[in-house]
């Protein structure tokens, strides 16, 4: 009876999506009713033309409504004195992951099994439904179906003046597809400006399976990509004649591919070095594909190839940078890593001159503010002004061809706008107003006084790059959202840059740790709660390792005796009479307990919850249809059973099961 | 010399001033497609003896004359070698050198990945083995699994973009393995992980038939298919590409090399007898620790061994191997070739070769084909390189003195004529190196911020020593 089955899930899914809305949602709150505003006696640097010295922009239902000298406020406008203000059109930061959600990290680390072991287990990542590819070679993901809208990381974009961003899944070989969306809006279809844009392509390995090297990836991109030819080979076959041919096999991958080998949808490809760049190019190349390059670090030094291919790069302004004190009898530091600091900001400009179209992007950067100071370092390394502004506005816009919709104060455009006190490209201009979509959205003020918060102090870590674990103490200090500190240990020591966490523990940072000898900068990313964290770290190039820490003055966890609650459950959850599989992964170190209940509709996982003897209690939230609700999930064991409920807003469903052996 | 030459010469000269600040260490070297007359040098021509007193003339990358008193042209850049030793360029028949990544250790069959995927031409170690004479590499995927990656032939022209590196008209081959590392014998045994297969040698063998086995059925479906298009059959959809076949159906026609890493005798037989069963050969066995049980056998199947001298005892499979290996195998009629397979040892293959002739009494010519000729032939490059012969690539070293002598050092470093490594040039640029960091560490971005906790001395650059730390390397960087 799946046909019942599905046609009673579609009715539950209706009904979470009718009261969901009338949850408290603040972001609605704060968009406004009136609909027509104008910004007067302001600076404008329309980007299409010369710059107006006093002139007003009126913004009508979302669009540029009108902009120049000798334009009046309508009478029906809100008027925003722009004295003392330059207005810009809205920085589009050209290749981002925001507003999508970190997939859920890999089932927590069981004790007793080795984390030799654990990393083994494959990557976690977004997971398309019914592909035949394992996560992170599924090129049918769509970014705008992963997009949540609000929250601190895109709020934190608009403070910065970003009113546009490219957004993509970070992680995978075969990463997905690109939305480009506006950073305001209730849904993700109100933020959506165009999607999908480009197919985005990283270069780094799967974990535990093939493929497992940067030689893998090569090859199954290339044996994708010939699958994908013959599939729409075969499709062509079949359509001319379907009596007599076999149908081709549905395969959702190797279709969303057929558009990238017709070059009807550009790629995105994560690289940063020459050669990097190079081998991007020659498999473009060998399938006549549509490259553009993210990063592009060196790729000043391959600009006549990628101005004779009129390849873009999308450059990022994370630029590198020493984050750490050399002791004396440290071995000096490479040439290469001298030069490619200095050389860096200087980018850009070789870019321009080359003539080699860019964009500037945030290449993964933290602390967003950045984007704009770091633009300003590239104009201080030789680039103008005005194509320092062009390569956050127009040009992205032209290159991911949104330019008719974006990228310039022009009438019919869309209304966003970025409006600072001071240069834009001055390091001590401030933000003053951001408009999306011809409203005006909130700003996030400026960081709160200084609290230890929940990361301050010394944290002892377990960090797992594939083989053994290695203990790094890890020394954090909190104001607000940003974090300071450093790490020491076998990785080397250095000091933590963009340093971030939510008000939910959660928390990233990189810091340049030396493996084999060689420098690489991780980005660690995790979750802490109740002097416990976890997470993962990602190095470019390398398969992503793991973490975990406690807190260094914390008692240890109870150790020896084996856990009630730890393992995983095989759980029937029934939800208004319906029942659905999934599965339960429970991790209990002493009385906390973490872990993720996954099925079918939604994946909700969990930390920093209570145990105690053979019952357990945390809280949770999972994304169902876009959605995201709060659940409070509680249960207890009875040898290899399980049972309990899951609360939220909605209703409360229950679930029990066994121990899976 | 002419007055426009001179003018030339002055315009070069301050060109090169104002670019080599810009590009030191990258392509900063002119072309030198000219004439280099190498003058009095004694010439160990490795394939028709040691001439004394003789001189090497180069032109346009080739070595165009070899003999006495030889004449170039008027522009033509001689090099006074009176008391120095000339070197055809030593070839590494085993290296990872440059390699961004080693293994595809997740599958046991991994065919569809090449080492060319993943160059890198900026490794320093390039510049390292051109200062110890050698000119060219066999990048040779690692030994994690049965049948591994497809390898790649390369000129050390160190700097360059990667499409200059890729040794002209050089046969493809391909990487197999034998025995412990890939039944990973040597890797931790844990609880609740489940092993790759195969776990034994039986299970080696067994990959190797069924992939085989799987080439030939893949072979048949296209010439099925082809045939079915001569016949003029409509609404065909071609059978899939699969690239993990494709290297595997070229073995079988004889046209790729197969560079097969084996420790053990009974190993070597087998993969001999499962080669005959399928119709192809074994190019080399590489290491071969045991091949002087096996030296007939291997010479009649018709393959080389690529091997260390006196290397063995780190794991079990190496306990049965001595240092007088390559000189039975040689002497058994195998083409014996000593490999470096560490970024370390491929400096000096020069002593190794050396130690050749110390074990079993291999004559000095023996000893230099070693590392020149018969590793050249073992690549199906011996008609390019790996002697002094007219005609051949002007890839050569100068040495100061004998290069079988552990005192020797080598001078100048050519490849297709175009000097790669220079010992007076680098002596001179350290100088302006030394300045260039002074400037860039004074730079703003590669200054420490105020409150940087100082770090530790960073680790000590490891690279593997032998194949098994390949190996191992796999596990740490999967």
């Amino acid at each position: 009876m799946p046909g019942v089955q599905l046609r009673i899930l579609a009715a539950i899914l209706a009904l979470v999506s009718l009261i969901v809305p009338n949850l408290g949602r603040p972001a609605r709150a704060q968009r406004s009713a009136i609909s027509t505003y104008a910004i007067t006696n302001a600076r404008i640097v329309t980007g299409a033309g010369p710059v107006i010295d006093r002139g007003t922009v009126v913004l009508r239902d979302g669009l540029i409504a009108a902009a120049g000298a000798n334009v009046s406020a309508p009478a029906d406008a809100r008027v925003i004195d722009g004295d003392g203000l330059t207005v810009y059109p809205g920085l589009i930061d050209a290749s981002s992951s925001l507003g999508i959600p970190q997939p859920t990290p890999a089932a927590s680390p069981s004790p007793g099994v080795p984390a030799f072991a654990q990393a083994r287990q494959p990557a976690s990542g977004f997971s398309a439904p019914n592909s035949g590819q394992p996560p992170g070679l599924q090129p049918e993901l769509l970014a705008e179906d992963l997009i949540r809208p609000g929250g601190d990381a895109i709020e934190g974009a608009r403070s910065a003046g970003i009113t546009t961003v490219l957004t993509a899944p970070r992680e995978g070989i075969w990463a997905g597809q690109s939305a480009l969306i506006n950073l305001a809006g209730d849904s993700s279809q109100q933020m959506i400006v165009k999607s999908p844009v480009a197919m985005h392509v990283g270069f780094t390995p799967l974990r535990g399976v093939y493929p497992g090297s940067l030689l893998g990836v090569f090859a199954s991109l290339r044996q994708m990509l010939l699958d994908a030819q013959r599939y729409r080979e075969a499709l062509q076959v079949y359509e001319r004649n379907p009596r007599g041919t076999r149908r081709p096999e549905q395969d959702r991958s190797l279709a969303a591919l057929i558009p990238v080998l017709e070059g009807r949808i550009p790629v995105v490809m994560y690289v940063d070095r020459e050669r990097e760049i190079r081998r991007a190019l020659s498999l473009a190349q060998e399938f006549k594909l549509r490259p553009i390059i993210a990063g592009g670090l060196e790729a000043w030094k391959v600009a006549d190839l990628l101005r004779e291919q009129k390849v873009p790069v999308l450059l990022s302004l994370n630029f590198p940078r020493r984050t750490a004190a050399a002791l004396p009898e440290a071995e000096p530091e490479p040439m290469r890593i001298l030069r490619e600091r200095v050389e860096a900001p200087q980018a850009a400009a070789k870019l321009v001159a080359a003539k080699v179209r860019f964009a500037f992007q945030s290449g993964a950067m933290t602390n967003l503010n950045d984007f704009r100071v770091n633009a300003a370092r590239a104009v201080e390394n030789g680039l103008t002004r005005e194509d320092a502004l062009r390569a956050m506005t127009i040009w992205p816009a032209e290159i991911l061809g949104v330019a008719a919709q974006l990228g310039t104060v022009e009438v019919g455009k869309i209304g966003n706008l970025t409006v600072t006190r001071g240069d834009l490209l001055d390091r001590n201009a401030s933000v003053a107003h951001v408009f999306i979509d011809g409203l005006p959205v909130p700003l996030r003020p400026a960081p709160a006084a200084a609290a230890t918060g929940i990361a301050g102090g010394t944290w002892r870590m377990n960090a797992n790059l594939g083989a053994a674990d290695v203990a790094i103490t890890l020394i954090l200090s909190q104001e607000g959202e940003r974090l300071r500190g450093s790490i020491q240990g076998p990785l080397g020591s250095s000091d933590i840059a963009n340093g971030t966490i939510t008000p939910q523990g959660s928390f990233r940072f990189t810091a340049p740790v030396t493996l084999e000898g060689q420098s690489h900068e991780a980005t660690f990313a995790g979750r802490i709660s109740e002097g416990q964290m976890q997470g993962s770290i990602s190095i470019v190039g390398r398969s992503p390792g793991t973490f975990t820490g406690t807190r260094a003055e914390a008692p240890a966890p109870v150790d020896g005796t084996p856990s009630v609650l730890s393992g995983n459950w095989s759980v029937t959850v029934n939800l208004g009479g319906q029942d659905i599989p999934g599965t339960l992964t429970l991790n209990q170190q002493g009385g906390t307990v973490s872990g993720v209940i996954q099925t079918d509709l939604a994946t909700a996982p969990f930390s920093g919850g209570t145990a105690s003897g053979n019952s357990f209690r945390a809280n949770s939230s999972a994304n169902i249809q876009g959605q995201v609700v709060d659940l409070v999930i509680q249960g207890q064991t009875t040898g290899n059973e399980i049972s309990g409920t899951i609360e939220s807003p909605l209703g409360t469903a229950t679930f029990s099961g066994r121990r899976q052996p | 010399m002419t007055p426009r030459f001179f003018v030339r010469c002055l315009l070069l000269s301050v060109f090169c001033t104002v670019l080599v600040p810009v590009a030191l260490g990258q392509a900063s070297r002119p072309a030198q497609t000219g004439e280099i007359l190498i003058r009095n040098a004694t010439v160990l021509t490795v394939t028709r003896g040691t001439l004394p007193n003789s001189d090497v003339l180069i032109r346009n990358g080739k070595i165009a004359g070899v003999g006495r008193n030889l004449k170039a042209g008027t522009n033509a850049r001689v090099i006074d070698a009176t008391g120095k030793y000339v070197l055809p360029g030593i070839i590494d028949c085993h290296s990872h050198s440059m390699l961004d990544a080693i293994n595809e250790g997740s599958l046991a069959v991994t065919s569809m990945v090449r080492v060319q995927d993943a160059l890198n031409p900026t490794d320093p170690d390039l510049y390292r083995a051109l200062a110890g004479g050698t000119t060219t590499l066999n990048l040779l995927h690692g030994s994690a699994n049965p049948i591994g990656g497809l390898n790649t032939v390369v000129k050390i022209r160190h700097g360059r973009p990667i499409d200059e590196f890729i040794f002209p008209g050089a046969p493809p081959g391909i990487k197999f393995a034998l025995g412990e590392n890939v039944k990973r014998s040597n890797s931790p045994n844990l609880p609740g992980v489940q092993r790759r297969y195969p776990n034994t040698r039986m299970g080696v063998e067994e990959v190797l038939r069924d992939a085989f086995a799987r080439a030939r059925d893949y072979k048949l479906s296209w010439d099925e298919y082809q045939k079915a298009v001569g016949r003029g059959e409509k609404n065909l959809i071609p059978p899939r590409r699969d690239i993990q076949l494709e290297p595997l159906v070229e073995i079988l026609g004889g046209k790729r090399l197969v560079h097969a890493h084996c420790y053990r005798s009974d190993e070597i037989l087998m993969l001999i007898s499962v080669a005959n069963e399928f119709g192809f050969k074994i190019k080399t066995f590489q290491h071969a620790l045991e091949g002087y049980k096996v030296a007939k056998e291997i010479a009649q199947h018709g393959a080389g061994a690529s091997i260390f001298v006196d290397n063995w005892g780190y794991k079990i499979e190496a306990y049965d191997s001595i240092p007088y290996n390559a000189a039975i195998m040689a002497r058994s009629g195998v083409n014996v070739s000593i490999n470096s397979d560490s970024d370390e040892r491929a400096r000096r293959l020069n002593t190794e070769a050396a130690k050749a002739m110390r074990y079993g009494n291999v004559s000095e010519e023996e000893a230099l084909k070693m590392i020149t000729w018969n590793p050249a032939w073992q690549l199906g490059i011996q008609n390019r390189v790996g002697s002094i012969e007219v005609g051949k690539d002007a890839d050569l070293a100068i040495w100061n003195g004998h290069p079988l002598s552990v005192y020797s050092r080598v001078d100048t470093t050519f490849v297709d004529g175009e000097i790669f490594f220079d010992r007076q040039q680098d002596l001179a640029r350290r100088e302006e190196l030394q300045k260039e960091r002074a400037q860039l560490e004074q730079a703003e971005p590669n200054r420490p911020p105020g409150a940087g906790a100082a770090p530790q001395a960073p680790q000590r650059r490891r690279r593997p020593a032998d194949e098994t730390d390949i190996w191992r390397e796999e596990l740490e960087q999967p």
